[in-house]
């Protein structure tokens, strides 16, 4: 899980090149501080289900799940 | 409190493009039932879409393909390419209805139900092929986030994004239409589309022109500069439905998301000429540089 964690990490830093250092930590509130939006969430969605190499049905989302990457790992890993 | 929409000002500077469009779309009415005949099947080895529109043209994976992988895969991308306008129309439909004869709104009010009409018809063709044919809509994984606007941000966005989805989706259609070589339904559901399209996109040229005027000197800097930024992710969004790793999964494909990722990556150019394209509109207004 530590290396899904990691690349979530690595995706949302890809995404936002002025995320400070150390950051997004595994609880950061990722919507609040702006490093995910509603635009890149199909996106994520992409990388979620290549990590996971198991599609998702968008239509179960549940809110929340994109909250913090603790929140992703809980929902889809 | 929501803002007027628009200021008196513009929606009257719209009226004389709103007479004119709704005259066209009542001379055009269409009955969707009766617009395009359906064969009861169809062979999937067939081009249903211009092969030089398909997403991994020109890319590893295509030479890798045999003519009948081809069509076939020709056959996915018109799936995903209609349920991509399913989506994009249920997101059209929605803001048209929540606007419709809002107050100072009225004199256009007349030509959105003509777009409502319209919209609610290629669904109707779309949707149609798509459960015919393959069975299922591609599901849409946009996913909307709550979020504050400044006032008068929210409809022109709405407005603007509308403007650019149709403006990309025009250029297949028009490519498709034209393109002998497609199954008849195929050139059929393209060529409908982008003869009613072409009055959208002149009223949306004309409304984001007419919201930009009546608002961008209002806004502070960073209001400007945030819908700068949500623009160029919109189109990165739009983009992105193109390169459907199920569509490359049904076409029988291995690794599909390093199919989708790959391709994103080798089709950039082919991406960006039609993007500038697109784009024009907003240029022309002065919302882009």
């Amino acid at each position: 899980m530590s290396d899904v964690r990691e690349a979530l990490r690595a995706w949302v830093r890809d995404h936002n090149p002025d995320v400070p250092a150390g950051e997004p930590a595994d609880g950061t509130r990722l919507i609040e501080c702006r490093y995910l939006t509603s635009l890149q969430v199909a996106d994520l969605l992409l990388f979620i289900e290549e990590l996971r190499q198991a599609p998702v049905d968008p239509a179960s989302l549940k809110p929340g799940v994109f909250a913090s990457i603790d929140d992703i790992c809980a929902a889809f890993f | 409190m929501e803002a007027p929409f628009p200021a008196p000002g513009a929606a009257r500077a719209l009226a004389d493009t709103v007479r004119k469009l709704s005259a066209s779309s009542r001379r055009g009415y269409q009955n969707p039932y009766e617009a395009i005949e359906w064969p009861d099947e169809l062979d999937r080895e067939q081009w249903f879409t211009s092969p030089e529109l398909i997403s991994l043209y020109g890319t590893p994976w295509w030479d890798d393909l045999s003519d009948a992988g081809r069509k076939v895969l020709s056959f996915w991308e018109a799936v995903n390419f209609y349920s991509l306008n399913i989506a994009g129309e249920r997101f059209l439909m929605e803001g048209i209805a929540h606007r419709l004869y809002r107050p100072g709104w009225e004199e256009v009010a007349e030509y959105l139900h003509h777009f409502l009409d319209e919209e609610n018809k290629h669904s109707v063709w779309f949707g149609t092929f798509c459960h015919r044919y393959a069975g299922k809509v591609y599901p849409d994984r946009k996913v909307a986030f709550p979020r504050d606007y400044a006032e008068g941000e929210e409809d022109f966005l709405f407005f603007a994004e509308v403007s650019v989805f149709e403006e990309i989706v025009d250029r297949y259609n028009l490519a498709m239409a034209r393109d002998e070589r497609l199954v008849d339904v195929a050139r059929r559901i393209n060529d409908n589309h982008h003869t009613e399209e072409t009055r959208h996109l002149v009223f949306g040229r004309r409304i984001v022109a007419e919201l930009w005027r009546q608002w961008s000197d209002r806004w502070p800097a960073e209001v400007v500069e945030r819908i700068r930024t949500h623009i160029a992710g919109f189109v990165t969004a739009t983009w992105r439905d193109y390169y459907n790793p199920d569509v490359y999964r049904d076409a029988g494909l291995a690794d599909p998301y390093a199919v989708a990722r790959g391709a994103w990556e080798a089709t950039v150019a082919r991406r960006d000429a039609i993007t500038a394209r697109a784009l024009r509109p907003l240029v022309a207004a002065g919302v882009l540089g």
